[in-house]
C-alpha cells in the first residue's frame, strides 16, 4: 500500500468511430496511453404496437469505451478536452467522467500518463456528486437490467461483455456446464439516486438470488451524463433532455431531480456488503486467468475478465506492451490487498510478459446472493 | 454461491450434484439444436406427406438419422465453442506476436490447403459428379472423375492463397472491397467467355459451387477465430469487422482455380455429342482420353449408356459384344475391373440393366435368365450396412478435425513455444467436435439426405408426372390379354389394364417395354402428378425451394458460428438472429431462382452476372463492416445441411426436366444472401445516421436558442 498513488481515471463512452479523433486530440496534450473496449448502449424507441398502443422497445447501438489514467492535476483539463473533441455536451453523443483510483502497483511501463498541465480548448459545466453503478449478470440478462436506467430516466446504460471466473473454476471439467459469459452494465447516476436505482436493478435482475449476478456502486469525481434515453423526433420545442441539462446547469448539479424519496423500497431488509474494494488488474491477454487463479488461492472469490485494446503511439515505450489486454475486476476487502498483490506479483503479474497494472477503487456498497440466512 | 468452497481448492461435488448441473447444460444445448433443425425437418416431412401425398419410405431409419443429426449438431457446436474456436483464437493471438511474416503466410497456406482436404462437402460434389454423363459434358466428366484429385488440389491451392491474402489483409488493414471488385470482374469475364465454349459452360457451374462448398463447418469457425485473434493484436485493425473476410476470399479463389484447371484440359477433350457417336469408333481416341483405361470406359458404358451405344463401343457389331460378355464370365480379372469385387455383380447387372442378348450371353439359357431376373429384381437389395456407415463417417469426421487440430497444436507448442491455455477444456472440445461431426454425418446420410432425396425427387410431380421408383412393383405371370385399348382425343391408340390392389381396382397404362415375355413379368412404376399442373405447379416448386433454402440455412452450423461471432464482436449490437434470418431469406430466394434456372434451363451466366454487378455497386456504398460480414455469410451458407438437400433437389428436378446438370443452384444461394445482408446493413447504417442527425438537429436548436 505504501507504493500506491492516487491518480485519476477518465472514461469516455462514445458512438462507434468517435474514439479515434479523441485519442488523437489527447495525444497532442501528452496523453498517449490508454485502453479501448467495444460495447453497446441501449436506448428506448417508441413503437406502435398492435391496436395502436405505443410501447417502448430497446434499440442498441455499438459504442467504443476509452479509458486512461492521468495525474490528478491534469484530470479536469483532460476531461474537458475529451468532452470538447467528442462533442459530448450534446445529449446522445456519449458520456465522460473521471474518478479517483489508487494505482497500487504496476510494471514500469504501465503507469499513468505523464502530461504536463494544460488548458483544454473549452470548459463545460460538469456534474459532481455522481456515482457509477456496475452490475454483472449472466449473458442475455443485460438488457432487462439496463432498462431500469432507461425507465427511471437515469442515463443511457452501456453494456460490455466479460468472462466470469469463481466457483466455476473449482469444478474441474464440470465447469463447462456453468456459462462463463457475462454482461456488465455500467450506468452513472447522482449520489442521492444511487441507492434507489440500485435497488430497482436488484429487483429486476433478482440479484439477491443465487447465481444471478453482482452489483455495486463506486464513487466518481465529475462527469457529463448522456441523458438522451429515447430516440425519435421531439414533440416539443425542446426535448426533455435539453431541459434537464439546462436546469442541471442552472442548479449546478442534479440533486434537484433526486427521486430517492419516492422510490423507497425494501432496502432496509436487504443484506448488503459494505466497505469493499474493487481491485482491477490490467494485463496482457491470456495472462489474466492464471493471475486470477493466484488471487483466488489467497482468498479472492472470483473475477470478471473483459477484453481491452491497448493504444499508444507507434514506436513509443508503450508499444512493447501487447495490444490485446484484459481487465480483471475482483471485489475484495481492503485488508486483503497486500496479500493479493503479493500473490499476483509472485505469479508474474509485473514481468515483461504480463505488463500488469493494479488499480483499486472503493466500493461503499455491493449486493449479491449472500447464502441462506 | 458461497457454499462449502475452500480457498483455491477444488470443490467436491456428489454424483447427484453433477447430474443436476449437467442436466440443464445438456438440455439448453439440445433444445437449441432442435430449434435449429425443427423447421427444415417438419417442413420436409409435411411437404411430402401432405402436399405431395406420398408416404415416407424407410421412416424408421430416417427418424433415427434425424435424431443423430440433432445429437451430432449439439456435440459439434459445443466442440466448436470449447475447442476449435478457442484454439484458433489462441494461435491468432500468438502468431503475429511471436513469428515473422513468412511464417504466418506459410502457416496460412498450409491451413487453407489442409482445410480443403479435410472438408467433407468436397466429397459430396464429387459424388454429384457421378451423375454427369461423359458424352453430354466431357470436360466436366473428366475433371470430376479421372482428375478429381487435381480438382481437389486446385481448390486447395485456391483456399490456401485465400487464407494468405486474408491474413495479409488483417496485418496491413487492407479493405476487402478491392478484392471483391477484382474477383467479381475477373470471374464474370471468365464465366461469360466460358459460356460460349460448349465444354467450359458446364464447368462454370461446378467452379462456382466449389467456391461455396470449401467453406464448411470446420474451416469457417477455425479461420474466423484465427482472424479475430490476429486482429486483436494488430494495432491498425478495425475493431468492428475484425476477423471477417477470409471466408469470402476462400469462396472466390477456388472458383478461379477451377476455371483455370478447366482451361488447361479444354484442348484434350471431345466436344459434347450424342451418346452413340461418343462411343463410336470415330471418336474412340478422343473419348478414351476421359478414362484411365479401356476397362474403365467399358465399365462406364455398360453401367450408364444405352444398348445402342454399348454396341457402338464394339464398332457396331453386337456379336463382338456378346463374345466379350462370355469372356467376362471366365476371365475373373477382367470382370473385377469392370464390375467390381462382388462375385455376383455381373449377374446382377445383366439381370437388371442387360439387354436380352446380354442376359442370354451371361446366364446361358433363357430359363436361367428368367430366374435371375426374378431373383434380382424382386428383392430390393438395399440393405443398410451399419458398420460401413459408422466406419466411413467416423473416419470422415476424424479426418476433418484431427489433422488440422494437431497441426494447430504443433504450431502452438513447437513453433510458437506457448502453453495451451485451458488444455483440458480445449481437448474436451475437440473430442466433442469429432464425436459431433461423426454423429452428424451419419445422421445426414441416414436421415436428412434420404428425406431430401425423397422429397427432392418428387417435387417436380407438382407440375409434371414423375415415377416413384422406390414403389416399383412387379406383376408375375402377367398375361398380355388383359390389356385393353383406349383412344386419346387425337385418335391415338393406347393400352391399359386393370390391376387389383387389395380390394381396389386401379387402371394402369400399358407399356410394351415393361413387359418381359420371357419371364412373364410386368414391372410398373407408379407415377404421381402433375398435382397442380402448369404454372401453378412450378410456383409450388419455387415456394418449396424457397422454404427449403430458408430452413436449411437456419440449421447450418457454420452460419451459427458466424452469427455468434458477429454478436460477440459487436457486443450484441448486431444480433445473431438478425444475421441468420437475413441470410436465410437470401438463401431461400437464391435457391428458388436457382430452381427456376433449372426448370426453364436458363443460362447460369445471365442469372449470376446481374446480381453480381448490382453487388459491386452496393458493396461500394456499404461500410467495411457490413461488406465483410455480408460477403462472409455468403460463403458459410453452403454447408453440410444445405448442400445435400439442395443438390438432391437440384438433381431431382434436373433429372425430371432433362437438364444436364443441377449445378449452379448453390451459386445462386451464395449471391442472394450477400445482397440481403448488405441491404440490411445499409438500412441499419441509415438508421444510425438518422439518430445522430437527430442529435445534430437538437444541437442546432440549442445553439439558435
Amino acid at each position: 500500500m505504501e507504493n500506491s498513488k492516487k491518480v485519476s481515471k477518465i472514461t469516455a463512452i462514445l458512438n462507434r468511430g468517435a474514439a479515434a479523433p479523441i485519442i488523437e486530440a489527447l495525444s497532442d496534450h501528452g496523453i498517449t496511453d490508454g485502453h479501448m473496449a467495444v460495447g453497446r448502449v441501449a436506448v428506448l424507441q417508441e413503437k406502435k404496437g398492435l391496436l395502436g398502443a405505443e410501447r417502448s422497445i430497446i434499440v442498441e447501438d455499438p459504442v467504443e469505451i476509452i479509458s486512461f489514467l492521468i495525474s490528478q492535476e491534469c484530470a479536469e483539463s483532460a476531461l474537458f478536452q475529451t468532452i470538447k473533441t467528442g462533442g459530448l455536451d450534446v445529449p446522445g453523443r456519449g458520456m465522460a467522467y473521471s474518478e479517483e483510483v489508487n494505482l497500487l502497483q504496476a510494471h514500469a511501463l504501465c503507469v499513468e500518463n505523464k502530461a504536463a498541465a494544460f488548458k483544454a480548448d473549452a470548459e463545460f459545466p460538469l456534474l459532481s456528486d455522481i456515482v457509477g453503478i456496475c452490475c454483472i449478470v449472466q449473458r442475455g440478462q443485460g438488457n432487462a437490467v439496463a432498462r431500469v436506467a432507461l425507465d427511471t430516466g437515469t442515463c443511457v446504460p452501456n453494456i460490455t461483455f466479460g468472462r466470469g471466473t469463481g466457483v466455476r473454476d473449482k469444478l474441474g471439467l464440470l465447469r463447462i456446464t456453468i456459462p462463463a459469459d457475462k454482461e456488465v452494465i455500467g450506468i452513472v447516476t447522482n449520489k442521492d439516486d444511487a441507492e434507489a436505482v440500485m435497488n430497482l436493478m436488484i429487483d429486476v435482475g433478482k440479484l439477491d438470488q443465487p447465481g444471478k449476478g453482482f452489483i455495486y456502486f463506486y464513487p466518481m469525481n465529475k462527469g457529463i451524463i448522456n441523458t438522451k434515453i429515447s430516440r425519435g423526433m421531439p414533440k416539443h420545442a425542446a426535448s426533455i433532455e435539453q431541459i434537464i441539462s439546462v436546469i442541471d446547469e442552472m442548479k449546478g448539479g442534479a440533486k434537484w431531480r433526486s427521486r430517492s424519496g419516492s422510490a423507497e423500497t425494501e432496502e432496509s431488509k436487504r443484506a448488503c456488503l459494505l466497505g469493499l474494494i474493487d481491485m482491477t488488474l490490467i494485463c496482457n491477454e491470456g495472462r489474466g486467468e492464471d493471475l486470477v487463479k493466484a488471487a483466488m488461492a489467497v482468498g479472492a472469490a472470483g473475477a470478471t475478465i473483459s477484453r481491452q485494446k491497448y493504444f499508444c503511439p507507434p514506436g513509443s515505450a508503450g508499444s512493447k506492451i501487447s495490444i490485446a489486454r484484459e481487465f480483471c475486476n475482483m471485489i475484495i476487502s481492503e485488508q486483503q490487498i497486500p496479500t493479493m498483490l503479493d500473490a499476483i506479483g509472485k505469479a508474474g503479474a509485473f514481468d515483461d510478459k504480463t505488463h500488469g497494472q493494479v488499480l483499486s477503487r472503493p466500493v461503499p456498497k455491493a449486493c449479491t446472493y449472500l447464502g441462506k440466512k | 454461491m458461497a457454499t462449502q468452497q475452500q480457498a483455491g481448492g477444488k470443490i467436491k461435488t456428489s454424483f447427484k450434484q453433477k447430474l443436476s448441473m449437467l442436466a440443464p447444460y445438456v438440455k439448453t444445448r439440445v433444445m437449441d439444436q432442435i430449434k435449429a433443425v425443427a423447421l427444415i425437418i417438419t417442413y420436409l416431412i409435411l411437404f411430402q406427406t401432405i402436399i405431395l401425398g406420398i408416404p415416407i419410405a424407410q421412416a424408421a431409419v430416417i427418424a433415427i438419422g434425424l435424431a443423430l443429426v440433432i445429437g451430432g449438431l449439439t456435440f459439434f457446436m459445443e466442440g466448436l465453442m470449447l475447442g476449435l474456436m478457442p484454439l484458433g483464437e489462441t494461435i491468432g493471438l500468438k502468431l503475429p506476436q511471436k513469428s515473422k511474416l513468412p511464417v504466418i503466410l506459410i502457416f496460412s497456406f498450409i491451413l487453407g490447403m489442409g482445410a480443403t482436404f479435410a472438408e467433407p462437402a468436397i466429397g459430396v460434389l464429387k459424388a454429384a459428379g457421378s451423375s454427369v454423363k461423359a458424352w453430354d459434358a466431357p470436360l466436366l466428366f473428366l475433371i470430376l472423375n479421372k482428375y478429381s484429385n487435381l480438382l481437389v488440389y486446385a481448390v486447395g491451392v485456391g483456399v490456401g492463397c485465400a487464407v494468405v491474402c486474408g491474413m495479409l489483409r488483417f496485418l496491413y488493414n487492407w479493405s476487402l472491397k478491392p478484392f471483391i471488385y477484382f474477383f467479381v470482374i475477373v470471374l464474370s469475364a471468365f464465366s461469360i467467355w466460358a459460356y460460349f465454349d460448349p465444354n467450359m459452360v458446364f464447368l462454370t457451374g461446378l467452379a462456382w459451387d466449389c467456391g461455396g462448398v470449401t467453406t464448411g463447418p470446420v474451416t469457417v469457425p477455425l479461420v474466423l477465430a484465427l482472424g479475430i485473434g490476429i486482429c486483436r493484436v494488430v494495432g491498425s485493425a478495425d475493431s468492428g469487422s475484425a476477423g471477417f473476410g477470409v471466408v469470402t476470399l476462400a469462396s472466390v479463389f477456388p472458383v478461379l482455380a477451377v476455371l483455370i484447371l478447366g482451361t488447361m484440359f479444354m484442348g484434350s477433350v471431345p466436344k459434347p455429342m450424342n451418346e452413340a457417336d461418343f462411343f463410336g469408333p470415330d471418336n474412340r481416341k478422343a473419348a478414351s482420353a476421359l478414362f484411365n483405361n479401356k476397362e474403365e470406359m467399358y465399365s462406364y458404358a455398360f453401367k450408364n449408356a444405352s444398348a445402342k451405344s454399348q454396341i457402338a463401343l464394339f464398332d457396331g457389331e453386337s456379336g463382338k459384344m456378346i463374345d466379350y460378355m462370355r469372356r467376362l464370365l471366365t476371365d475373373e480379372k477382367e470382370r473385377t475391373k469392370i464390375f467390381g469385387e462382388k462375385s455376383d455383380a455381373l449377374y446382377k447387372w445383366a439381370a437388371i440393366y442387360g439387354t436380352k442378348e446380354q442376359q442370354l450371353a451371361v446366364f446361358g439359357s433363357i430359363d436361367n435368365a428368367r430366374e435371375a431376373v426374378t431373383k434380382y429384381s424382386s428383392a430390393s437389395n438395399e440393405r443398410i450396412d451399419i458398420f460401413d456407415i459408422l466406419k466411413r463417417n467416423t473416419q470422415a469426421a476424424a479426418q476433418a478435425i484431427i489433422p488440422l487440430s494437431i497441426f494447430f497444436l504443433i504450431m502452438l507448442t513447437l513453433v510458437l513455444r506457448e502453453r495451451l491455455p485451458r488444455a483440458d477444456e480445449i481437448l474436451l472440445g475437440l473430442t466433442f467436435a469429432v464425436i459431433g461431426m461423426g454423429l452428424f454425418n451419419i445422421g445426414i446420410e441416414l436421415g436428412l439426405s434420404k428425406l431430401g432425396n425423397q422429397v427432392g425427387g418428387k417435387v417436380p410431380s407438382s407440375f409434371k408426372a414423375v415415377e416413384l421408383t422406390e414403389q416399383k412393383k412387379t406383376i408375375s405371370n402377367f398375361n398380355p390379354e388383359v390389356v385393353q385399348s383406349a383412344v386419346t382425343q387425337e385418335g391415338e391408340k393406347t393400352g391399359f389394364f386393370y390391376v387389383k390392389d387389395n380390394n381396389d381396382y386401379k387402371t394402369l397404362p400399358y407399356h410394351d417395354k415393361q413387359f418381359n415375355p420371357d419371364t412373364k413379368q410386368y414391372t410398373y412404376i407408379p407415377t404421381k402428378g402433375p398435382l397442380f399442373g402448369g404454372i401453378i405447379g412450378i410456383v409450388v416448386v419455387l415456394i418449396f425451394a424457397f422454404i427449403l433454402g430458408y430452413g436449411a440455412t437456419l440449421a447450418e452450423p457454420a452460419l451459427n458460428a458466424l452469427g455468434l461471432t458477429v454478436e460477440e464482436l459487436t457486443v450484441g449490437a448486431f444480433k445473431k438472429s438478425l444475421l441468420m434470418q437475413t441470410v436465410a431469406l437470401g438463401v431461400g430466394f437464391g435457391i428458388a431462382i436457382g430452381v427456376a434456372k433449372i426448370i426453364w434451363n436458363l443460362p447460369l451466366v445471365w442469372m449470376l452476372a446481374p446480381p453480381y454487378f448490382l453487388l459491386i455497386f452496393i458493396t461500394k456504398i456499404s461500410t467495411e463492416e457490413f461488406v465483410n460480414i455480408g460477403w462472409d455469410s455468403a460463403g458459410v451458407t453452403t454447408g453440410p445441411i444445405t448442400v445435400p438437400l439442395v443438390l438432391a433437389m437440384g438433381l431431382g428436378i434436373s433429372g425430371q426436366v432433362g437438364v444436364v446438370e443441377g449445378f449452379g443452384i448453390l451459386a445462386m444461394a451464395s449471391v442472394c444472401p450477400i445482397l440481403a445482408v448488405l441491404c440490411v446493413g445499409l438500412s441499419v447504417t441509415k438508421k444510425r445516421k438518422a439518430a445522430l442527425k437527430e442529435v445534430e438537429q437538437s444541437t442546432q436548436k440549442e445553439v439558435a436558442a
